[in-house]
């Protein structure tokens, strides 16, 4: 139901998911994703999850680094997590076969790099069902 | 009702073509990053019943003469699109 | 709280990795024995094709996955009938074991049915 505030009409905040399959500077998708997110948490709604699989994990790659006039994503979603304390999951397995580890994961695997960046956290596809399960809306950004 | 999310253009990509296979009457579409060369596409004619949306983000940058697109579309900023994420529901993505 | 999900597949197998992690993320949710139904449309009602034999380009079955489903209580899959048509595919090259195939005249009215759709 809305509620009124003067003469505004402001929905009722919601609970949102996202799932993110897309690279950033591969196509527009994870750019698109990033801007509904701040939208989103603009119009005041809360984002339960946003779960990143496929090549979307490659949003969470901190050894990325784009020419300084061209967008950063990986910053991007870095500060918005800090900002609004969000749940940024990324899936370990499609993490795992694209070469983004965690510290934990890089030692465990024998691998000479650690690229996680901070502020995500590498989980498993439970972690995706999950957030179907507890939000009102899930958005998914491929592509 | 349904929330259709193209991404893709239908001069190149079947996302379109199958999303108008599922639609059902009351459903919204909305075109986003290259979906917004369906207001190209004379497939957008033929949705009489259909509300369509167009991120104006994402057919500004590509260009493109929203006043020429047919009378059913609405050309909408960021704001909205959430507002049609809340009012529908399941939102399907179409970006294939 | 729960939510009846649908994953719709329209990735075709091998050429890409969608169809491949749509039914991970569609066996993982199985598992957690969340209600989760597939609909196959367009190219991805090639993924149940039988006879895929995809050792050669190095790449392990799919439709094995596919299999798999009825052992997590996925016992309906949806299929797109005019996809189906387009394609020239007939109905019985692609049975999976264990599961019915059920083929969908009208794909937005069963989406309608659902809170929440996964597309793959």
């Amino acid at each position: 139901m809305p509620r009124y505030a003067g003469h505004f009409t402001i929905c009722t905040p919601m609970k949102f998911s996202l799932a993110i399959y897309s690279a950033p500077h591969a196509s527009q998708s994870a750019a698109s994703a990033l801007r509904f997110a701040k939208a989103l948490l603009a119009g005041g709604h809360e984002i339960y999850r946003i779960f990143f699989y496929c090549d979307g994990v490659q949003n969470s790659n901190m050894i990325a680094a784009p020419p300084q006039d061209e967008a950063d994503l990986i910053s991007e979603w870095q500060a918005l997590q800090q900002k609004h304390n969000l749940d940024l999951v990324v899936c370990i397995a499609a993490a795992q076969r694209r070469g983004v580890l965690s510290q934990r994961e890089a030692h465990r695997l024998e691998k000479p790099v650690a690229n996680l960046a901070e502020g995500f956290d590498l989980a498993g596809l439970g972690q995706l069902t999950d957030a179907v399960a507890n939000s009102e809306r899930l958005i998914t950004f491929g592509g | 009702m349904t929330l259709h999310i193209v991404s893709k253009s239908p001069f190149s990509c079947q996302a379109l073509h199958d999303c108008l296979q599922s639609l059902v009457e009351g459903d919204a579409l909305l075109l986003i990053e290259d979906g917004v060369y369906a207001l190209q596409h004379q497939a957008l004619q033929s949705l009489q019943e259909t509300r369509i949306y167009c991120l104006t983000a994402d057919s500004e940058a590509r260009g493109l003469q929203t006043s020429s697109a047919p009378d059913s579309v609405e050309i909408i900023d960021d704001t909205r699109w959430v507002q049609l994420c809340t009012e529908h529901n399941p939102i399907v993505s179409w970006f294939r | 709280m729960s939510n009846r999900t649908l994953a719709l597949c329209r990735a075709a197998p091998y050429g890409s990795a969608l169809a491949r992690e749509g039914i991970e993320a569609v066996l993982a949710s199985a598992a957690m024995e969340q209600d989760i139904d597939l609909l196959f449309l367009g190219d991805g009602i090639f993924q149940l094709l039988d006879n895929q034999a995809p050792e050669a380009i190095g790449q392990k079955s799919l439709r094995r996955n596919l299999k798999a489903l009825p052992m997590f209580g996925v016992e309906e899959l949806y299929v797109c009938q005019s996809s189906l048509e387009e394609r020239g595919i007939l109905p019985e090259q692609i049975q999976i074991p264990g599961a019915e195939v059920t083929l969908v005249e009208k794909p937005g009215e069963l989406i309608a049915a659902y809170q929440c759709v996964l597309s793959f």
